[in-house]
């Protein structure tokens, strides 16, 4: 062991001395403060940064923030999501730690029927009122970060407000203050220069800050391998089924499409009595009305969703879909008592209708839910207004019109069309989203679609066209009705949200 | 029925504002109002040995919220998820309220002197009729030092066996034996400011970041280091390194070795400390002959190239830090690998100075407590059986005769079960651990728990796997409960304290035992005039004094007003803020010098083959403590961990037609764990798997296996070949 050979000395010698450059974390010898130390001047916010290189996934940013703010273990208004990439031995996992993003286009805020929320125009930090709030968790379908969380013990939503509390007092927030590595901090943005360029908003496993505009800058790793991605999409849940809204969707689809027939029967004279078939209709939908309030946390409040008129779609469906209700009323009594105008009132009664299917699809059309976000979901209810409607008079056994039940074919021939082109994009899609959203309709619930599709070609298409009977119609009515409610029922569970790339455990269950 | 008769929260007049409502304290500014407490109280956390210093909130004499305590020098104002939680674990459905005993095959409430007297009754009976050693005590790293002590004395001395040891022996018992071998006595010479003070830092089976994740802080701390982590997993501590080793399964010590050999082939030695302070430095050269790179390399799966990078840096480094855990400890060759540690240390003399340290990271809150005070693998105050001079000297610092000191050690925790299985041990009484999750190979535990005439289990929990086999099931208080020290990986003593009242009628750990004492007849004779922990306290650092875990010099008051204390401190002496062992180089060993030990490499236990070919690893994760007692009734932490998965690499998977989420069971040849769900993940190696080890529901420990460390006799809980099926349908 005297001398070395040549090729260990070199060895030897390349090794440099000190520290080698690959992944450490950087510390400041003098610890930075976590919070800003200055007030914030006009056009200036408040927002999180997190440091995707110190943050070891330890998550007492998530028991940090349950405790703070006194939360069931359920919600967790800061998450932490894992993001892996590479190949073994250069195998890379990171952790996103993320509460709410203080967005500068909220479209919590945005969606919100009772203005529960508001942006502090000060801080800019994005407040909900949980008196305000009314419990229809819109906002939970409009965040692509997932960040509103519906409290079903409270029957309100409740999210993130960056402690703001505390920051006025000049304490940290709770992730800020927990964190061991200091990964997470609040600091001072621009609001001007952040809108012109957020890309640093952006990472792995996080939908496009372009939705709404996140203020959370986040520092990703120099590092980071190409393939690094989310650790949950092999694991697809499907989402909750809403089933007031299963129902009374259906039900004001079925009741606007039956007045704008007894509408057209009533011009043409070719009805019989149209009065009961009439005032059947109007019960559907005074009762889908009343049914959809049991979807919100608080019922009682329901009439607040008619603030947002400015901004939500959800505060316009009601509107319309009242309105809709009482001139359908109009309409009816004109039919009973044989007023005069009915036929003003009627196409009032079919415009309102009209105007709150368009509205209920809105609603759905948003950003954070991608299968939602297509001109589909505007087909596939106009498609029940269509089949069902015709039918639903049909069913009364009133009149003899022989275009109502080719109007219920073509209405369903339209829904057909539309579940199935619907489906083709979906599964043709290389968006995580999309996909997954085909592949709930592929595996978990393949017996469904089926039977759905079934239902829609034999009741929906079929059976109007060949039907002899009143009573088979009655028949071909009841089974599309009952697939219409199933389509809805799929419609619901198969969207796969946008969100925070979670951990690879959940608490669900091995399947 | 509340939530149909609830009718405003229905209708939505009520939103439970009062119940979410938000206040201002000075203490805690602006927070949930139900977290907000009367007082806090200072205390350390009760999981792991980093430490931590944590202060209780106390409202309505319930725990109600838990907070870091800023002025303790160990955690730097910071908590990990399970100390942020921990007041959740103290009021929970499933504390045991009452002595529960056995009768007619079901546990019923009994008092707590019937209890106590049924159990020194069966006890003597056995002892009687089998034997003085046909009883054996399986006690915890988790009580307090007080408790400890006294324990040990009461076992060893009032129930007069020898067959005593603690569920240590299943963490860091290798570390123990490794210390005691090279350095002639136990007791990790480093500081946590190490990490922060060492240029190279050498972590080898550490995973810092899910399981002393407030350790990682130090590392952050230090501007200038090069961090090198050996894990055959590429686990969270790994991606953090400069320079990650994936070296093959247990191939550490192979690593060491050709790290040592490149050390004294390129002359990155210290030979001035190793002429004055280790003997066995020829025998060792000539032994490492054999770890040249080459074969090394091939060993470990580490090139060549690295080997010398790596054996560069620590050679040349100001101040080298090797830290380990589990992965080293676990192992049938765990001492061995220690020895092949503290070579390293001695070889370039990185030991006794800021920086430079062999340092075991133990397991649990109070491990240190037991090594120093317990009287399982030495005696108190690391003495030994078998020397003359500890015996005499404890003897009369007792005031006792010698004679009544046992000779040798008795059975290790491990040979305790294989005794019961031999019908050799007829009574066990287990205090604080769980065993039914934790021993390795459940079936020989099984087997050798259903041949005890009595078993006594007492802890702070019931039904847990292990209380519900007991025949008397005694309730302890628990941390939060109860007063003491808690002694943490680096010697620092930190004062445990009270916040609230025993739940029903538990007892500390300490009342038992001297209620024990008592029914037993020995309580004046073993612990005369204590009346509360302050009082063992105070008799211990009288027994240590002069010791190398020297108490002499902390109190109580001291700890109170000081805080906490590194030992050894010996009396009138001033409290350091970092202290080393080894400073001077000497050594607890008759020459004084330290020992360099040739320890040889050896393939681990049961390698894979045809029917079962894959490695299995097991762990940890950060959320859950052990076997999961106390984090389970954490609502927020099984949030986030709710159950144990099973990592694979995606090159396994697809051989086997597995994706992930997919049930699986796990079979070796002693066993089966059922429906554990698959991670799929490059964190593994093609052909080894990984699982967490906390969950009871799914038990690893069904397959790991009865191999031990021939000296630590700590199980190879990390290397096991098992194979990987699709769940089979449960027959049950």
């Amino acid at each position: 062991m005297t001398t070395l050979p040549l090729f260990e000395s070199t060895l030897l010698s390349s090794v440099p001395l000190g520290r080698t450059q690959t992944g450490l974390v950087q510390i400041e010898l003098e610890p930075r403060p976590l919070i800003p130390t200055r007030s914030l001047r006009p056009g200036e916010q408040y927002r999180f940064h997190f440091d995707m290189k110190k943050c070891i996934g330890c998550k007492c940013c998530v028991v940090a923030c349950n405790e703070q703010n006194g939360n069931p273990a359920e919600l967790n208004w800061r998450r932490v999501g894992e993001i892996e990439g590479g190949y073994y031995p250069n195998t890379q996992r990171y952790h996103l730690s993320m509460g709410c993003n203080h967005c500068l286009e909220p479209s919590c805020l945005i969606g919100c029927p009772v203005e529960a929320y508001t942006k502090n125009p000060i801080n800019g930090v994005v407040l909900h009122s949980a008196d305000t709030c009314i419990g229809c968790q819109y906002c939970t379908w409009n965040c692509s970060y997932g960040v509103p969380q519906y409290n079903p013990e409270r029957g309100v939503v409740g999210k993130c407000d960056m402690c703001h509390n505390r920051l006025s007092d000049g304490m940290s927030p709770a992730c800020v203050s927990a964190c061991p590595e200091g990964a997470i901090e609040i600091e001072i943005v621009n609001v001007a220069e952040w809108r012109s360029d957020f890309l640093t908003a952006n990472a792995p496993g996080l939908p496009s800050a372009d939705d709404s505009i996140s203020t959370t800058r986040i520092t990703l790793p120099d590092n980071l391998p190409p393939d690094t991605g989310r650790v949950d999409t092999q694991r697809i849940d499907p989402e909750h089924p809403h089933w007031p809204l299963v129902f009374m969707l259906v039900l004001t689809q079925l009741s606007v499409g039956a007045f704008g027939v007894i509408w057209i029967l009533d011009a043409l004279r070719a009805g019989g009595s149209l009065t009961l078939a009439a005032l059947g209709s109007l019960c559907l939908a005074a009762i889908s009305l009343a049914a959809s309030t049991l979807h919100l946390g608080r019922p009682v409040y329901a009439w607040r969703a008619l603030k947002g008129l400015r901004r939500s779609w959800l505060s316009r469906e009601v509107l319309t879909l009242s309105l809709f209700a009482g001139s359908a009323g109009a309409f009816a009594a004109t039919l009973l008592f044989d007023l005069p105008a009915r036929s003003l009132v009627g196409a009032f009664t079919l415009l309102a209708g009209l105007a709150g299917l368009t509205c209920s699809a809105r609603i759905y059309m948003v950003k954070a839910r991608p299968a939602w976000f297509a001109t589909y979901t505007m087909a596939e209810f106009f498609s029940t207004a269509v089949l069902l409607g015709p039918l639903f008079i049909c069913a009364w056994n009133i009149t003899t019109a022989p275009w109502l039940p080719f109007a219920a074919a073509i209405g369903g021939s339209a829904q057909l069309l539309t579940q199935l082109c619907k489906y083709l994009w979906l599964s043709r899609s290389d968006i995580f989203e999309l996909r997954g959203s085909s592949l709930l309709l592929s595996g978990r619930f393949q017996n469904l679609f089926v039977a759905r599709l079934i239902i829609l070609l034999g009741a929906g298409i079929v059976m109007p066209l060949v039907a002899a009977s009143g009573y088979q119609l009655t028949l071909a009515f009841l089974a599309a009705l009952a697939g219409e409610w199933l389509g809805r029922y799929l419609f619901f569970v198969s969207v796969v949200p946008k969100n925070l790339g979670a951990a690879f455990i959940s608490s669900g269950r091995a399947h | 029925m509340k939530s149909v008769l609830d009718w405003k929260r229905i209708v939505g007049l009520d939103n439970k504002s009062e119940e979410y409502k938000y206040a201002r304290d000075e203490s805690t500014g602006y927070t949930a109002a139900k977290r907000i407490p009367e007082k806090w109280v200072a205390t350390t956390c009760g999981y792991c040995s980093v430490g931590c210093g944590i202060e209780i909130g106390v409202k309505d004499g319930r725990a109600v919220a838990a907070r870091p305590l800023e002025s303790h020098p160990v955690n730097r104002g910071k908590l990990c998820p399970k100390g942020l939680s921990e007041h959740h674990i103290i009021d929970t459905e499933n504390r045991l309220k009452y002595p529960l005993l056995r009768k007619n095959g079901k546990l019923v409430r009994v008092a707590w002197d019937e209890a106590l007297s049924t159990m020194a009754q069966k006890f003597r009976a056995v002892q009687a009729a089998h034997g003085a050693n046909a009883l054996g005590v399986l006690s915890t790293g988790q009580l307090v030092t007080e408790e400890f002590y006294a324990l040990g004395k009461l076992v060893q001395l009032g129930l007069g066996t020898v067959n005593y040891d603690g569920n240590t022996t299943l963490c860091m018992s290798s570390a123990v034996a490794g210390y005691k071998v090279s350095f002639g006595s136990d007791g990790p010479p480093g500081a946590y400011e190490d990490l922060e003070r060492a240029d190279v830092i050498l972590l080898i089976g550490a995973n810092l970041a899910d399981n002393h994740p407030i350790l990682c802080q130090y590392l952050d701390a230090n501007p200038n280091k090069t961090v090198i982590v050996a894990d055959p997993r590429v686990s969270k501590t790994a991606m953090m390194a400069d320079i990650h080793l994936p070296l093959k399964p247990r191939s550490d010590l192979a690593l060491l070795n050709g790290i040592a050999h490149l050390l004294i082939r390129f002359g990155l030695i210290d030979r001035d400390y190793i002429a004055a302070h280790t003997t066995g430095f020829e025998e060792l050269e000539k032994f490492l002959e054999a770890y040249n790179p080459e074969r090394v390399a091939e060993l470990t799966g580490i090139s060549q190239e690295t080997l010398f990078r790596v054996a560069a840096l620590y050679g040349r480094a100001k101040a080298g830090f090797i830290g380990w855990t589990m992965g080293v400890n676990h192992s049938t060759l765990g001492t061995a690998t220690v020895n092949a540690i503290c070579n390293l240390a001695l070889l370039t003399g990185n030991l006794g100075r800021a920086g430079a340290s062999p340092f075991s990271i133990t397991g649990q809150c109070n491990a240190m407590g037991t090594r120093e005070t317990g009287f399982t693998s030495g005696m108190p105050g690391y003495r030994k059986f078998d020397d003359p001079a500890d015996r005499a000297a404890l003897a009369s610092l007792w005031n006792i005769d010698e004679s009544r000191l046992p000779v040798k050690r008795g059975l290790a925790y491990p040979d305790i079960v294989e005794a019961a299985v031999a019908k050799k041990i007829r009574a066990l009484w287990i205090i604080a651990t769980n065993p039914l999750v934790s021993f390795p190979n459940q079936d020989v535990l099984r087997q050798g728990f259903s041949n005890l005439d009595f078993l006594v289990v007492q802890d702070g929990y019931h039904p847990t796997p292990t209380t519900e086999l007991a025949d008397l099931v005694l309730p302890a208080s628990i941390w939060g409960e109860k007063e003491g020290t808690y002694t943490n990986s680096e010697r620092r003593v930190s004062k445990v304290n009270q916040a609230v009242t025993p739940i029903g009628e538990a007892r500390s750990d300490f009342d038992i035992f001297l209620a024990l004492a008592e029914k037993l007849g020995c309580r004046e004779e073993l612990f005369p005039g204590w009346t509360c922990p302050e009082d063992a306290f105070n008799e211990w650092r009288r027994v240590s004094s002069g010791r190398l875990c020297d108490y002499s010099g902390i109190s109580y008051e001291m700890l109170s007003e000081h805080g906490p204390v590194q030992w050894p401190l010996g009396v009138g002496e001033q409290p350091q803020a970092n202290t080393r062992l080894y400073a001077d180089g000497m050594f607890d060993t008759p020459t004084g010098r330290a020992k360099l030990i040739c320890a040889e490499w050896a393939p681990f236990p049961e390698q894979p083959g045809r029917e079962y070919p894959l490695v299995l690893n097991t762990g940890r994760t950060v959320e859950h403590w052990h076997t999961r007692t106390k984090t389970r009734e954490v609502p927020i932490l099984e949030r986030l961990s709710p159950r144990a998965w099973l990592e694979m690499n995606p090159r396994d998977a697809k051989t086997l037609g597995l994706r992930s989420h997919d049930a699986v069971d796990i079979v070796s040849r002693r066993g089966r764990v059922r429906g554990v769900e698959l991670r799929l993940t490059e964190i593994t190696a093609p052909g080894q798997v990984f699982m967490p080890f906390h969950f009871f529901e799914t038990n690893v420990n069904e397959v790991t296996q009865s191999a031990f460390d021939p000296i630590s006799r700590e199980p190879n809980y990390k290397q096991c070949a098992v194979r990987v099926e699709r769940a089979q349908e449960n027959p049950r």
